[in-house]
């Protein structure tokens, strides 16, 4: 019999009248990888939440090696060797690796570096980490800052790792090298909980895999008497259909074009360098590359927000270098960013849809005094024409779910019927069916011939969504490659810097 | 027996309107008791002392008139500071605005007094509302130039406005009729405010400006502009809005409305300039603008209620015959309470048994 | 919006509740200080400072206790005390008047022009103010020779020292002070021709700390005997704890230094008060100013302490009997200012008027008059 290493028995929270999780029961062996599915708001992050201590249950019971435990603080989770790595890492970046690992740990006046630099490369060794402890943070790469946490928490004493959607950040090829440590975990005898919703890789790793919906543990199958299909079936309580169609478009003229841009950012760091790049009208240019590549500033750059030092931004014989952003909003260069807090460009979160769609409409109107009558109007249609889910037109936005927040965004966007739409990772973190309704909003715009410019982050969407597939990294394109004849291997391999050649030659 | 706890702060999801209510409630019944106890220590009879607070602020024409007085420099200033706060823009620097402000009204009244009043009062109000005004923008510039932290720069300001009028009092414009004593010459009688039902007219701007910042923060693209700008400045960038200029507009309004403030309190209080003239109203006036959580009507209806408990504190010492400090002491634990539950509006305690076993929720 | 209605809920809400409880507490017999006694007249005092101060201010609510010893049930005192020298003060007196006050006496120099304003506007109440030098129909002003207790001072301070230097620590550039000053250094120098005065002013009349590191700058200047002019011991504290000596001021503080504590020159209120008020009462007032001295009893040297020298108390008597039968005017001439210019000849004396108005130094004290 395999030994149940955490039981977490009819498990309930509520936040106010929001029930997050009712009744949910998960059990988790030695030795295996558990995967948590389930869509945005399903309860994932709750639940595990009150398994690292976070959060304490209204209801229920937890048991760690059949014990029942009880937390009042991630301290006493981390005592039950219990450690959660969240996708926000928590280092400190002036500190070496050596450094994360003992900070905040109960220790003697003085260290014995030696023995520590010892146990680090032991550990590293057991698990098959790859770190240098005297690495400084701000030297590393995501992928190293992610194995530093596993690292911290493994010294803490940690035997059953939580991970929250630990692959939204990371390359394919990165993926790759988690997934082996997870491997390498579960043979050393470690417990994985693995919290996601990408399909695929929840079939590549997970031995066993606990689905949830709307707060309730819908099942918990084996990963061999599953497949993707059933998955999603389980998660959404329903059939879909999760291919994305790719309407197929004449190209046409050129609706904007960028040479030779290159910006500095505020420490002086060359983030863009020398980009150059056309996109047409009615076609989806999807922008691939790790966070961080330059992506944001290039945003930034065409909406004016960002300086230009060198290079110009062609649109309708304008260069747009120079204007201020309102200018360039008034020309018709439209831009939503979902930044990775969501709220923080774009919206404001304590007003309601109202104010939030007169963001964009005041300044046209004259004198003095604002009216948001026309704003009012706008909401209805919007919430209306995005089936936005709302209590009504005068509700703070960040009341509202992170899918409902982003259709407001682009929804008032859309409204200004811009001729190139920029649009930044327009679904992050939303369930299947808001990101379906999103890559509709976008054929359709497309198809109306508006130049798309789709800055993503999963790339077997950008495979299926976009014409062509520009790469990023460190500020460089390296490669501008036809979304229809190319490989996720081939685009991973170009986001971390590997220059494609045939892509050089047409772009010279 | 006796197990091992910790209390722990959680913050409230949303707090219902009659929870918040219940809790407000509460706090004041609190305050009264524990006021109540220390009344009681000083061999008073409390409802007594109680009754008598409310009869000093409100109990005669005369008292009355002289809660308004109190109030007036509180609704001014508390819309100058709501505005800046609205933008997050933590003006701490009333004290010294208002200071510059009766320095600039001051200089008009006292080189100018063969003007006409209305024409010589107008001058007045707005030297005192541009270098009010001005004296806000500093800081404001040093933030926008180069991110100095507004809160200790504009602090540090109003020792230096209360200074300067200090030196000018000491110094070059002390009056020379006065013996040495160090007292600027009182304005002539074309630069003191003129009354309106035994109060002087500031009353009056301070409704038509409760209204107009009203107006202002709601209904104009600026003040639109500045709500967006104190929420995200990344939304105010990326929707075109010049962050820069609207800055200094809600700085520039904020720190005239508090020169104004250094006027109406010249001009109508004290028919001179002296240190005194602030009163410390740059400092009460946060906490009545955070009471009132920016808004300005309630900044109307709060600062009275404030200035009555000042008043009200102040006839209790003639009355019973109590020292000052026992009649702040008053003031400050009902203030305190009244803070106070502002917090447990907004958090509940858990206690927390360290051991295994239930947890219990207080609040 | 939520937050905004419920905030003033509860504001309603609390002056409910406190008005709930003047209605259950209107009954006459809970407010025993409220029924005013048929016949007492209501008088107001208004203090700079704190009323048990230790100095001006106590020394005037000293008075005030004896006036209402001394009348007993036909006055009522009230008393507001730490009034800043502004607009407050007109605001005191109004309210003062409004809770029916009959004779209000206010007694800091920063006061007069407000209370000279208040006068005006209530013809019907009698006015005092304190130290300065205007009155008016119902407004009298009143002080006394205190030059008189600080020359006597000075020649405990003079006797005293071994330094030859004395220190002074005072309050504002305004003739009072500066009158006491010369005084001071006068007796001083009337048994020791080398004696200086070095003065450092505070701009302050109470205020403990400021008061102390003035007193600390003098001490480290080499001043071994201080004086001042301010309102709290915090002058003689920091004598007591150089080691050395210090002459009070209002109060006899014997207590709060007993090291360093040598006298102090006293006000004597009480008198004052109760005749007046007894003559209003009587339907006697007049519009008389005042200024009282040693031969009256409001000016006092305090008695000597241990800690004074040898032959001091019978320089301070002989000195005393001489002024008190008008052998020795404090500012009889030759008086040299600090530039060595005869301000007054000898033969002559100051005037009244020019007393009320010094603005110079005599020669010995080191400061300036700003």
């Amino acid at each position: 019999m395999k030994n149940n290493y955490i039981s977490m028995q009819n498990i309930s929270k509520s936040f106010g009248k929001v029930v997050a999780n009712k009744n949910i029961n998960l059990t988790v062996h030695q030795g295996e990888i558990h995967a948590l599915l389930g869509e945005n708001g399903a309860g994932k992050s709750t639940l595990m939440s009150m398994l690292s201590g976070v959060y304490t249950p209204d209801g229920g019971s937890i048991f760690v090696k059949d014990k029942e435990v009880r937390f009042a603080a991630p301290k006493d989770a981390i005592n039950a060797g219990i450690g959660m790595i969240y996708q926000h890492f928590k280092l400190i970046d002036v500190l070496t690796a050596k450094e994360n690992i003992i900070l905040g740990q109960k220790n003697g006046l003085f260290l014995n570096q030696r023995a520590l630099t010892e146990r680090i490369r032991e550990m590293s060794a057991r698990f098959g980490l790859d770190i240098d402890p005297d690495k400084k943070v701000y030297d590393m790469s995501v992928g190293e800052k992610q194995t530093l946490e596993i690292l911290k928490v493994l010294h803490r004493g940690a035997e059953i790792l939580i991970l929250d959607e630990p692959t939204a950040v990371l390359t394919p090829q990165e993926t790759e090298k988690l997934f082996k440590i997870m491997n390498r975990m579960k043979e050393e005898g470690c417990a994985v909980i693995f919290i996601t919703h990408k399909m695929n890789e929840v079939m590549e790793v997970a031995d066993r895999i606990t689905v949830l919906r709307k707060g309730e543990t819908v099942e918990t199958v084996h990963k061999n008497s599953t497949n993707p299909k059933h998955l999603t079936e389980l998660m959404m309580g329903c059939a879909v259909d999760l291919s994305i169609k790719r309407i197929e478009t004449e190209k046409s003229k050129v609706a904007m074009e960028v040479k030779d841009l290159i910006a500095y950012n505020d420490e002086g760091v060359k983030v863009l360098k020398e980009l150059s790049f056309s996109i047409y009208a009615g076609e989806i240019l999807g922008v691939a590359g790790i966070a961080g590549g330059g992506q944001k500033e290039l945003c930034e750059a065409i909406a004016g927000l960002q300086p230009v030092k060198q290079g110009e931004i062609i649109f309708e014989e304008e260069n747009l270098v120079g204007k201020s952003p309102s200018e360039i909003i008034a020309k018709g260069v439209s831009m939503s960013f979902i930044p990775e807090d969501r709220l923080g460009m774009g919206l404001v979160a304590s007003m309601d849809i109202v104010n939030n769609i007169v963001l964009k409409l005041y300044q046209r109107q004259k004198g003095f005094f604002i009216n948001r009558k026309p704003a009012e109007q706008k909401s209805l249609e919007i919430v209306k024409r995005l089936d936005i889910q709302t209590p009504g037109i005068n509700h703070p936005v960040r009341m509202l779910s992170g899918g409902n927040i982003q259709k407001v965004l682009l929804g008032r966007e859309l409204d200004s019927k811009p001729q190139v739409l920029i649009t930044a990772y327009p679904v992050r973190g939303l369930d299947i069916n808001s990101c379906h309704t999103i890559y509709d909003i976008l054929n359709e715009e497309k198809q109306k011939g508006v130049a798309v410019l789709y800055i993503g982050e999963d790339l077997d969407v950008l495979l299926e969504l976009c014409d062509r597939i520009m790469v990023m990294c460190a500020g460089e394109i390296t490669g501008i490659v036809d979304a229809r004849n190319t490989t996720k291997e081939e685009i991973g391999l170009m986001m971390v810097g590997a220059v494609n050649s045939d892509i050089k030659e047409e772009l010279s | 027996m006796i197990m091992p706890m910790t209390i722990r702060a959680i913050k409230k999801s949303e707090p219902s309107r009659l929870k918040a209510a219940t809790i407000r409630i509460g706090a004041i019944i609190l305050a009264l008791i524990t006021s109540s106890i220390f009344i009681l220590l000083l061999d008073l009879n409390p409802a007594n002392v109680y009754m008598k607070m409310v009869q000093g602020a409100f109990g005669t024409a005369y008292r009355a008139r002289e809660t308004i007085i109190k109030a007036i420099p509180l609704v001014i200033t508390s819309l100058g500071i709501a505005i800046a706060f609205r933008m997050q823009f933590w003006n701490i620097g009333g004290e010294g605005q208002i200071a510059m402000g009766a320095f600039a009204a001051s200089f008009v009244a006292l080189n100018m007094s063969d003007m006409s009043k209305p024409i010589l009062l107008l001058l007045m109000i707005l030297a005192a509302m541009l270098v009010g005004g001005l004296w806000a923008l500093i800081p404001a510039f040093f933030k926008a130039q180069w991110g100095t932290n507004e809160t200790i720069v504009t602090l540090m300001m109003n020792y230096i406005g209360l200074k300067w009028i200090m030196y000018l009092q000491y110094g070059p414009w002390r009056d020379p009729n006065s013996l040495g004593f160090p007292k600027i010459a009182n304005f002539t009688e074309n630069a003191i405010l003129p009354k309106l039902m035994g109060v002087h007219i500031g009353w009056i701007f301070a409704l038509l400006l409760v209204a107009a910042v009203y107006i202002f923060l709601n209904h104009t693209k600026k003040g639109y502009e500045i709500a967006v700008i104190g929420e995200s400045i990344n939304t105010a960038r990326y929707a075109g809005i010049n962050i820069k200029r609207t800055i200094l507009i809600a700085i520039l309004l904020s720190g005239g409305l508090c020169g104004l403030v250094g006027m109406i309190q010249a001009s109508g209080v004290n028919s001179t300039l002296s240190v005194e003239v602030t009163g410390g109203v740059g400092y009460t006036a946060i906490i009545t603008a955070w009471l009132a959580s920016l808004s300005a009507p309630v900044i109307l209806v709060v600062s009275i209620l404030f200035a009555a408990l000042l008043e009200g504190g102040s006839y209790i010492q003639t009355v019973f015959g109590i020292p000052e400090s026992a009649a702040l002491i008053l003031q400050g634990i009902i203030l305190f309470f009244v803070l106070g539950s502002e917090f447990f509006v907004q958090y509940k305690f858990i206690l927390v048994k360290n051991q295994n076993s239930v947890k219990k929720e207080v609040v | 919006m939520k937050k905004t209605i419920s905030l003033l809920l509860v504001l309603v809400l609390v002056f409910a509740v406190m008005l709930t409880g003047c209605g259950a507490k209107a009954t006459p017999a809970a407010a025993p200080t409220e029924t005013p006694k048929a016949e007492a007249i209501k008088v107001g005092f208004i203090y700079v400072g704190s009323a048990n101060d230790g100095g001006y201010s106590q020394a005037h609510d000293e008075g005030r206790k004896y006036l209402q010893e001394q009348l007993g049930d036909k006055v009522e005192t009230i008393i507001r005390e730490s009034v800043p020298e502004s607009s407050e003060v007109e605001k005191v007196i109004n309210d003062m008047i409004d809770q029916g006050a009959k004779v209000i006496f206010s007694t800091s120099f920063g006061f007069m022009d407000f209370t000279e304003k208040a006068a005006k506007a209530h013809p019907d109440v009698k006015f005092y103010h304190c130290s300065g030098f205007k009155s008016g129909e119902n407004f009298n002003n009143y002080f006394g020779a205190m030059e008189q207790a600080r020359y006597l001072a000075g020649i405990v301070a003079g006797l005293k020292t071994e330094t030859n230097k004395l220190g002074y620590v005072a309050a504002f550039e305004i003739p009072e002070v500066v009158r006491g000053i010369n005084a001071f250094t006068l007796g001083a120098q009337s048994v020791n021709k080398e004696i200086t005065v070095q003065v450092n002013w505070t701009h302050t009349w109470y205020d403990p700390a400021k008061e102390k590191e003035a007193a600390k700058a003098l001490l480290d200047a080499g001043c071994d005997v201080l004086a001042q002019h301010q309102d709290t011991t915090a002058t003689q504290q920091a004598a007591e704890e150089k080691g050395v000596w210090a002459i009070g001021y209002d109060l006899d503080t014997r207590d709060s230094a007993p090291k360093a504590y040598l006298t102090a020159p006293l006000w004597h209120w009480g008198k004052y008060y109760a005749a007046e008020v007894q003559n209003i009462i009587d339907g006697n007032w007049k519009q008389v100013n005042y200024y009282g001295d040693l031969k009256d009893g409001l000016i006092e040297l305090a008695p000597l302490t241990a800690n004074a020298p040898e032959g001091a108390q019978a320089a301070v008597d002989k000195a005393k009997a001489s002024i008190i039968d008008g052998s020795l005017n404090v500012f009889a001439g030759p008086i040299k200012d600090q530039t060595g210019a005869v301000k007054v000849a000898e033969g002559s004396a100051m005037t009244f008027e020019e007393m009320m108005s010094v603005n110079w130094f005599v020669q010995g004290v080191e400061g300036k008059i700003k």
